[in-house]
């Protein structure tokens, strides 16, 4: 129960810091793959460099264990981004 | 204090603000939960659930037992929070157009490109979904769920995916925009 009520707390951050970013918007989307605005790019790679930072530095402090990190498959990964990208730039999700 | 509270009614925040708030939020997830963000994951979840209710048949298999398990997970109520997170931020910067004329497609440079039609919008949506949700099954995860929290983490699997991501997000804008790339 405690882990739902974490996830819906975690979930409205995460929804709200989406919404304020642009990201919920078709031509914010689509302008980073025609490098018109590149605030996506740098929406995901601040929280990249943020969690990235934070979380390496408290498993080094001992506080935290990684969850499963995942699973790395090239031919997988590289043809489900390719076909994602296509998605990404119609639809602007 | 004043100065905070104008800064939350912003329609548009810097990204670097709002990208620091997704990085706290991942963060805490790990430390809290132990879990990694995600969108797409849930969306199976539930399908799973409904497909094992109505043809258990068609849904008895690998991928639904034991990638994907159905059921309420974690990420799904996850996403309700996103949902509720979305409409809190329209909200706050008074653009929550709940069932005012031109909601359905407010975007200026959506209708300029491929016209003003409502019903455009959402059939073009429905069919880039599939793509996204069938690319997301394939490569393990969504922007979020992979290539945000599998890069926190730091996982070769989200350079890939970002890689292939924007090579064809590129082309594929390139072939839409052919005359005003």
């Amino acid at each position: 129960m405690t882990t739902y009520v974490i996830a819906l707390f975690l979930g409205v951050f995460f929804g709200f810091s989406l919404n304020k970013a642009g990201l919920t918007k078709y031509h914010k989307i689509v302008n980073v793959f025609r490098f018109t605005d590149m605030a996506v790019l740098k929406f995901m790679m601040t929280a990249l460099v943020v969690s990235m930072s934070g979380l390496f530095i408290l498993r080094g402090l001992g506080v935290i264990t990684f969850p499963n990190i995942p699973a790395t498959y090239i031919a997988g990964n590289l043809i489900g981004g390719l076909i994602f990208g296509v998605g990404m730039a119609l639809t602007g999700y | 204090m004043k100065s905070i509270v104008s800064y939350i009614r912003r329609e548009e925040w810097s990204p670097y603000v709002a990208g620091i708030l997704l990085g706290l939020v991942g963060i805490t997830a790990v430390w809290a939960s132990n879990s990694l963000l995600g969108a797409s994951g849930a969306f199976e979840n539930v399908v799973g659930m409904i497909g094992k209710a109505v043809a258990p048949a068609a849904f008895d298999n690998l991928y639904f037992n034991f990638i994907m398990p159905p059921g309420i997970t974690y990420s799904v109520i996850l996403l309700v929070g996103v949902f509720f997170g979305g409409m809190v931020g329209a909200a706050t910067s008074g653009t929550l157009w709940w069932g005012k004329k031109g909601a359905a497609n407010p975007d200026t440079q959506w209708k300029r490109v491929f016209g003003p039609q409502v019903w455009k919008r959402w059939v073009i949506a429905f069919f880039g979904a599939i793509l996204l949700e069938f690319a997301a099954g394939i490569a393990g995860g969504c922007t979020s769920g992979l290539a945000i929290s599998g890069g926190m983490l730091l996982a070769p699997a989200a350079f890939l995916f970002i890689a292939g991501m924007f090579a064809s997000g590129i082309l594929t804008a390139l072939i839409i925009y052919r005359r005003s790339y």
